[in-house]
């Protein structure tokens, strides 16, 4: 399982974390149990009556366990999304 | 380093020790309840760590992980570390796991410096060199098994 993630080192990801939130960083590393490091990492907080914010909160190690789903982020598709003007709710914590 | 465990709470302290598990000792702490309006001061904590959500470490760090990292290779990678740079997180880690650029096997030498030296030179694992604690935590197979070899 961790080593699909090889693939992504070095390059830009998106992580929804078990909790709810979602975080965009550069991903640096991982390991077996899909623990994953991530720098110049953003958390993205959405609200249905505000603009998305994306505070920098720097390097993260994120343990697998609360990890729900990551992937590449498409930074064409990222920058051509007008988060601005979205009104979104926020996730859900997800109770396993 | 900042700890937020799973059920929401955190805390900010210094790291003095973890091993191969995520459990941490860190000292001079605030603790914040989960809801954030609550706060502890204690001088020393243990955390096991299957209750952390993440950790937030000082931006330094990575830096400082990956030019020991290059260290290391220069060295010759699989059995050069003995002693001082002990590994690209103090000491204890067997096989750099956290590949770097895809490319680094990390191999077994792992270093087996002392904390003590490490110290000195002013690195440390994950929590900013003043204490050298042992490692980054997670598991480190075992260098050339792990999964980027």
């Amino acid at each position: 399982m961790s080593d699909q993630l090889k693939a992504l080192v070095s390059r830009p990801v998106f992580v929804f974390l078990t909790d709810g939130r979602s975080l965009v960083g550069n991903f640096e590393g991982y390991d077996q149990q899909a623990n994953v490091i991530l720098s110049q990492t953003h958390e993205r907080i959405f609200s249905s009556t505000e603009p998305m914010q994306s505070v920098p909160i720097g390097v993260y190690l994120i343990r697998g366990e609360t990890i729900a789903i990551i992937g590449e982020l498409d930074e064409e598709l990222d920058e051509a999304a007008d988060y601005d003007n979205m009104r979104v709710e926020p996730l859900d914590p997800i109770h396993l | 380093m900042l700890v937020e465990l799973k059920n929401g709470e955190t805390f900010n302290g210094h790291l003095v020790n973890c091993d191969n598990w995520m459990n941490l000792t860190l000292r001079e702490v605030i603790q914040t309840s989960s809801d954030g309006d609550r706060f502890w001061r204690l001088t020393e904590c243990y955390i096991r760590g299957n209750t952390i959500k993440y950790l937030r470490v000082p931006d330094e760090i990575i830096d400082m992980v990956k030019e020991d990292a290059a260290k290391q290779r220069a060295a010759g990678g699989r059995n050069s570390n003995r002693g001082g740079a002990g590994g690209n997180t103090g000491g204890d880690q067997r096989g750099g796991h956290y590949s770097q650029q895809g490319g680094d096997r990390g191999g077994r030498g792992g270093g087996r410096g002392g904390r003590g030296d490490y110290n000195k030179s002013g690195r440390g694992g994950y929590n900013g060199g003043d204490r050298g604690g042992r490692g980054g935590g997670m598991r480190g197979g075992r260098g050339r098994g792990s999964s980027q070899a």
